[in-house]
């Protein structure tokens, strides 16, 4: 099922009497189920795109179609009960329960004071059990984390019960435990039969979970694929202007110039993994031809030329001086 | 789990309100017994009950001194934090008050405007008690009304809330700026005239006026009671609010009509009261510990009236002769409150 189409939509912003175009010809279709990792850089209009196909601003040209229907004959109210966000602004409001603000997002759906039916209540209860959240429920918004406060928000807009979610930016803040708690359960989320778009700057995270990339440009036409082949392509390094600095995407990490000491590494898999990384960054090169050798083993335990190390740290302090000796003897 | 949760709150919410309303009560009945002359409370009862103490000098002195003021009291207490609560929300600012739109200074303006033309013109001061007051309550709601029309085109014209907040401090400025310059080329009585309105006043209400104020507060009060859900959507954000499926610009209307015409209307009566607006939903806020709306609304309309019959009762002076002007007395009393309250909860994290 399609929950969200464009045609020809252009988005921007009017500032006065001139109007700023950031995209336009924007032709995508978003399917029930999928993850959509929508990427670009700073000020390209991944917010702009977010608010306009969700009415919070008016969309410039073209149209978009959400759950079979026309933007433009859809109100406020039918857009709420098709489409729920999770934005970057942070809710001020300190001493609100966690279950409160799950509440909330049952206003397109309940009376005029918002009093909540048993079918709200059954809803809240769903979001809140399926986002984990249950520990935190009687919490106040104020005594939350980062992580927590993004999964209420999360279980706020599944309270919307909408076929269409957009998040802007829903890892930013978070630290690597949680971008993956987050990015799983939206993950769940979408395998339960919802879309999901996300707009990211991390491109590990959106590799993992996006079934496609939207990569917008400035200037230049969007691109619309499955995340391998923007990577094969040179689609993504492009979008993200990584090819300037020898971003190793299949890492997912810097690949530094590395003019040092050539040393080789053996060992436990794990381990050699660990140290290469660790002399790369200090400035060795990584050789399997090289003279110098630096043995992994299994117990957290390294050795060079029969000298035991306890640690990396101590390797790297040993090699130091070898290359200090080796500079004064060129 | 949530039905628990809600069961919970339900009788929390019901114990609230229960206990508010008992306070309130006890409030309303020692502020028609204390006074100059103290009034048994059996007799102030009895005179609820059966409409008379007893005694003729204190029948007069409950109908048509204290009853009035008890019930102006209540009104200016309500409607004042009503529509400091709704506009703490519209902007999502702790500082804002029924005040930030310029209303006050648009009263101001006219009752000025009344007292040193009305004194050039001649008679304003030779007017009967009776004909100047509602002089004073026309020119303040005119002054008021003009402010409300002028807020309510600007909001239509601009999209920002924090825009508007600005226009609102403009105009307050510039109403200032006339009143110095009246009050620079006018005559010490009418200076004093002036500076007594601006102390605010709730003995001045009388039954007549009453019949026009009471009807408008509550009006006010129920509008705002039944706009709560939009305001729990609001602090979220306006963009959460639209998603929400909440049409930001009529509520936003909705909101400055109802805060304009609660503050216009006891600006006008009572002069401009301070403190109440900006303090009462704080404190409501920090005492009960909540942001629900649903919940706040009906608590600050309760808990506003007691704390505004309180501070009367305190600048009534009980025993004696004298009194205080209301606003030292808000303030006085009032302020050391909210900083002993935020001192104790230890951040503002609370609005």
């Amino acid at each position: 099922m399609k929950t969200l189409e464009t045609k020809s939509l252009a988005i921007g912003y009017s500032t006065g009497r001139s109007t700023k175009t950031l995209q336009k010809e924007l032709n995508v279709t978003l399917h029930s189920g999928e993850v959509i990792a929508l990427m670009g850089q700073n000020g390209v209009g991944k917010t702009t795109f977010i608010k306009s196909i969700s009415k919070l601003i008016p969309v410039l040209d073209g149209d978009a179609i959400i759950g079979g229907k026309s933007l433009f004959s859809l109100t406020s109210q039918e857009v709420s009960q098709k489409v729920s966000l999770v934005l970057t602004d942070k809710p001020q409001v300190g001493n609100m329960s966690v279950i409160e603000l799950v509440a909330i997002g049952r206003h397109p759906y309940s009376g005029a004071l918002g009093f909540l039916k048993e079918k709200d209540k059954q809803v809240i209860e769903w979001a809140i059990n399926k986002t984990n959240i249950n520990y935190i429920a009687n919490h106040k918004i104020g005594e939350l984390s980062d992580g927590q406060l993004q999964k209420v928000l999360i279980a706020r807009a599944l309270t919307q019960e909408t076929d269409l979610i957009i998040l802007d930016e829903p890892v930013a803040h978070l630290d690597l435990n949680n971008k993956i708690e987050v990015m799983l359960l939206l993950k769940e989320i979408a395998q339960s039969g919802k879309s999901i778009l996300i707009s990211t700057h991390d491109l590990q995270i959106s590799l993992q979970i996006a079934d496609r990339l939207w990569l917008f440009n400035f200037n230049e036409p969007m691109v619309n694929g499955v995340p391998e082949d923007l990577i094969i392509n040179g689609a993504i390094s492009k979008t993200l202007s990584l090819d300037h600095h020898d971003y190793d995407l299949r890492h997912g990490r810097l690949s530094l110039q590395i003019t040092g000491i050539p040393i080789k590494v053996q060992g436990e898999e794990t381990i050699t993994f660990w140290m290469e990384q660790a002399l790369r960054r200090s400035g060795f090169a990584v050789d399997t031809n090289a003279n110098i050798l630096v043995q992994c083993h299994n117990n957290h335990h390294f050795s060079i030329a029969g000298k035991d190390y306890e640690s990396i740290q101590e390797v790297l302090q040993a090699l130091d001086t070898l290359a200090s000796h080796h500079l004064s003897t060129l | 789990m949530i039905h628990q949760y809600f069961e919970e709150s339900r009788r929390k919410w019901l114990l609230i309100i229960g206990g508010l309303s008992c306070t309130l009560t006890i409030a309303f009945v020692l502020s028609l017994a204390l006074g100059s002359v103290n009034i048994p409370i059996g007799k102030t009862l009895q005179f609820f009950i059966g409409s008379s103490t007893g005694e003729r000098s204190w029948d007069l002195i409950l109908l048509n001194f204290r009853l009035p003021k008890a019930l102006t009291a209540v009104a200016v207490g309500s409607a004042l934090g009503i529509s400091g609560l709704q506009m703490q929300t519209l902007f999502r600012n702790p500082l804002a008050g029924p005040f930030v739109l310029g209303i006050t200074s648009g009263a101001g303006l006219g009752v000025a405007l009344v007292i040193f033309l009305g004194f050039i013109l001649g008679g304003f001061l030779e007017l009967s008690g009776i004909g100047r007051n509602w002089l004073l309550v026309l020119s303040a709601g005119m002054g008021s009304f003009l402010v409300l029309l002028i807020v309510t085109l600007t909001a239509l014209k601009i999209k920002e809330n924090v825009s508007l907040l600005i226009v609102g401090l403009m105009f307050g400025t510039v109403a200032s700026a006339v009143i110095s310059v009246l009050q620079f080329f006018s005559q010490s009585e009418n200076i004093q005239a002036y500076v007594i309105w601006s102390f605010g006043s709730l003995g001045s209400v009388a039954w007549s006026e009453l019949y026009v104020m009471m009807p408008i507060v509550i009006i006010g009060l129920i509008s705002s009671i039944l706009i709560s859900k939009p305001l729990n959507a609001l602090l979220l954000g306006e963009h959460y609010a639209i998603s929400l499926g909440i049409n930001i610009k009529r509520i936003r209307l909705v909101i400055i009509i109802i805060t304009s015409l609660l503050a216009g209307t006891i600006t006008a009566f009572c002069g401009p009261v301070a403190f109440m607006g900006i303090a009462v939903p704080h404190l409501s806020r920090m005492l009960f510990n909540t942001s629900n709306h649903l919940l706040l609304t009906p608590v600050i309309i309760l808990f506003g009236a007691t704390l505004m019959l309180i501070f009367d009762l305190i600048a009534q002076l009980p025993g004696s002769d004298l009194s205080l002007p209301i606003n030292s007395v808000t303030a006085l009393f009032g302020a050391p409150f909210v900083i002993y309250l935020l001192i104790r909860k230890k951040s503002l994290n609370y609005s």
